[in-house]
């Protein structure tokens, strides 16, 4: 197979005839999420509840789903963990590069049109499903961008496996024009409502308010639960309780890193 | 039957026939622990009841209770748990007629197993724990799998939860190996107000990590004097 | 739910192209499903090729948007070296290459449409396998199978505008009440020589086909119960 692009492919065959044999493939981290974005008067709400799974195992129960793009973009991802962070990762870099040549402000259209073309040559492989909100120059914008290269423009999107509960939130309660305070608690009860009805949601409320100029991440914007009950009778393991079966001991060497370095050109950085 | 009529799996070609993907079988997680003690049982089990990524009951209790010293909780399939739990009751009934006197945590045990296998080759998916006490007054716990292999242990934990409770009773309660010669005492020695505290503590920290355990937990503890009941609520989403 | 919502995003869709005495009309329904959701209910299913050539898109949203813009890409680009507009028969056929090429890649069903200079209005159907087609006017989408009869019967060459727009609207509207994959509001778009004309028609103001619900009655006559006076528009 001819390489082309970041991946490669060559392994999918073997892999595929080890799966017909019955060998588990690994797991993939998936934020199975409730993430979701409006636009209010002044700018664009984002909002993304803070558990990752892997199955229906807790991989993280506080992790951060709303991603930065640019200083006027941020990016809410749901689907394989490794995959959103990637794919944002790109799109911010591109377009720090792109402002670099440009001196103008990124526009949040140019994110989402690299955003859909690079998942649309990757045909729904590289599984990451995005609400993408900002303010440029044309004022407020908001989409929904699906694994497969499909975007939609609305004023109120939702995303991940918390989608709908989140979205029956929004269908009640949006309205044209709300003002921040009745948008920033629209987007935390919409999330409030995966985080509490859908499984693959859980833990804590992140919200993003971009305005013109303006960018509040409120990170853990609202803690839910704390643990319910506390031990009476906690476990403590005095030291020792491992024994030591063996001890060694080295001397250090303490040359600094600098001298180490200047001796051979082995390590020298690759920065093709 | 109504399996059979309902899923041959294949076709006469051999190909898979128009709904590959139904099956007879739902898994509605929960978790189930039961701690055996000198003169003491303490039997828990979770209250949410789910499918895939959905709850369906925040409030849905997985025990079946025989009598004030016989407890059976039920993990895996909500509804061949119900059809379980019915048929044991009667059972439970018809064999204390039958033999005029109450029923014992072993012959339940027994009971369990046998109406487990009886459905080999059709099992009801559930995960079954037994919990009482026994003739000698001493907590008794039976553990089985889905088409009855059971024993008797000291303690045991059962459900969507169990990788993650099963490994923190055996380094908290000393599981002794059943194969050591002389016999070593495999029942916990902890005093009951502790092993409550560690049941409580296990079933809050599976509801950090397992998405099917959560809501509450319900906590019977069986003594000699019968049956208490504490509801401890646990994290909802 | 969770496998439903991942599959692929489709425009199970109406859409339709009729050409009349000096231009066209495209119309479209702008329902967007996965599985049994609705993903978005004000979609706008009518693309830009240039600015007087326009297409219905059916079938992956994925494939058809993305398929949209190459197109918009090479045919911007040819009409810089040409230094003129293209016509409406090369813009389908750039995209009709397109499908046929990639056609085990692609799910595109499309309706290509406008105006030019050359032709006046004209339409054509780009189906499945990349076929192209010259028709006066065509159905596309999974609506379309309910309303064969209704065009065939009720397009007539050199309608009106109006004539044309109101037949447009009344056959989408036929197959949205029927068709359970396309609904929402219906889009359409008129070309002729004066430029292009965009049309939306709410949900609520979609006539109600025969067995459907009225839209509900505005909440001063629902509450008041009064009489007849207040009925009428």
């Amino acid at each position: 197979m001819v390489a082309s692009g970041p991946f490669d492919f060559d392994l999918c065959s073997r892999n595929a005839y080890l799966e017909s044999k019955g060998v588990k493939p690994p797991r993939l981290t998936k934020t199975g999420t409730t993430i979701v974005g409006l636009i209010f008067k002044d700018g664009v709400v984002l909002g993304a509840d803070t558990r990752s799974t892997s199955d229906t195992t807790v991989a993280d129960k506080n992790c951060e789903k709303i991603h930065f793009i640019a200083p006027n973009i941020y990016c809410c991802g749901a689907g394989t963990a490794a995959d959103t962070e990637n794919v944002t990762g790109m799109v911010s870099s591109a377009l720090e590069l792109h402002r670099y040549a440009t001196d103008r402000e990124s526009r949040v259209v140019t994110a989402m049109t690299m955003l859909k073309s690079h998942l649309f040559r990757y045909q729904g492989h590289v599984s990451a499903a995005l609400v993408l909100g900002g303010v440029d120059l044309r004022g407020p914008h908001l989409f929904t961008v699906y694994p497969h290269g499909s975007t939609d423009s609305l004023p109120y999107a939702t995303m991940g496996s918390g989608s709908l509960n989140a979205m029956a939130v929004f269908e009640e309660g949006y309205k044209e024009g709300l003002d921040r305070m009745g948008a920033v608690k629209l987007v935390a009860r919409a999330i409030r409502s995966g985080i509490f009805n859908d499984l693959g949601s859980g833990s804590n409320v992140d919200v993003c308010v971009i305005t013109r100029g303006k960018v509040d991440y409120m990170r853990n914007y609202e803690y839910l639960m704390d643990k319910t009950v506390a031990r009476e009778t906690p476990v403590v393991y005095p030291p020792g309780t491992a024994p030591v079966l063996k001890e060694k001991r080295w001397k250090i060497n303490s040359t600094r890193p600098s001298e180490a370095a200047a001796g051979g050109s082995a390590e020298a950085m690759d920065v093709s | 039957m109504a399996y059979q009529m309902a899923t041959p799996a294949h076709s006469a070609h051999g190909a898979p026939r128009a709904h590959p993907s139904w099956s007879p079988y739902d898994n509605n997680g929960g978790t189930c622990v039961a701690v055996a003690g000198q003169d003491y049982c303490v039997v828990a089990a979770s209250t949410r009841m789910s499918t895939g990524f959905s709850i369906l009951k925040r409030d849905s209790s997985l025990f079946l209770q025989l009598s004030d010293q016989l407890v059976i909780v039920t993990a895996g399939f909500q509804a061949d748990s119900r059809t379980l739990h019915k048929t044991l009751q009667t059972r439970y009934v018809q064999y204390q007629f039958a033999h005029r006197r109450p029923m014992s945590v072993g012959a339940m045990a027994q009971l369990l197993g046998n109406t487990l296998y009886y459905k080999r080759f059709f099992p009801y998916y559930t995960f079954n724990l037994c919990a009482g006490l026994d003739a000698e007054g001493k907590g008794a716990v039976y553990t089985y799998d889905a088409v009855g292999s059971h024993e008797r242990v000291g303690f045991s934990c059962q459900g969507s939860g169990k990788d993650l409770i099963q490994p923190v009773l055996d380094n908290q309660l000393k599981a002794a190996s059943p194969l050591v010669l002389p016999p070593e005492e495999w029942m916990t020695s902890l005093p009951l107000a502790e092993a409550v505290d560690l049941v409580k503590d296990a079933f809050v920290s599976a509801g950090e990590r397992d998405i099917y355990t959560g809501d509450a937990v319900e906590i019977l503890i069986i003594t000699k004097e019968g049956t208490r009941k504490e509801v401890i609520p646990l994290k909802k989403d | 739910m969770e496998a439903e919502l991942n599959q692929a995003v489709s425009l199970g869709t109406t859409i339709m192209a009729a050409a009349y005495d000096g231009g066209v009309v495209l119309g479209a329904d702008s329902r967007t499903s996965t599985g049994n959701y609705v993903a978005n209910r004000v979609t706008d299913k009518l693309t830009p090729l240039t600015d007087k050539v326009y297409v219905c898109r059916s079938g992956s949203a994925a494939d058809t948007q993305n398929l949209a813009a190459y197109v918009q890409l090479y045919l911007h680009q040819h009409q810089m070296e040409l230094g003129g507009d293209v016509s409406v028969r090369t813009a389908a056929r750039l995209a009709q290459q397109i499908v046929y090429s990639n056609k085990a890649m692609l799910q595109a069903g499309l309706i290509v449409a406008g105006w030019d200079a050359r032709d006046n209005g004209s339409v054509y159907g780009v189906p499945l396998g990349g076929t192209l087609l010259k028709v006066p006017f065509t159905i596309g989408g999974s609506g379309s199978a309910y309303i064969y009869g209704f065009c065939d019967k009720n397009w007539k060459p050199g309608m009106s505008e109006a004539d044309c727009h109101a037949f447009v609207v009344k056959a989408v509207s036929h197959a949205m009440a029927r068709d359970g994959s396309s609904g929402g509001c219906i889009r359409t778009i008129v070309i002729n020589k004066d430029g292009v004309k965009r049309h939306f028609l709410p949900n609520n103001e979609i006539l109600a086909a025969y067995g459907e619900l009225q839209p509900p009655l505005p909440a001063s006559i629902a509450v008041g119960g009064g009489g007849a006076a207040e009925m009428s528009p």
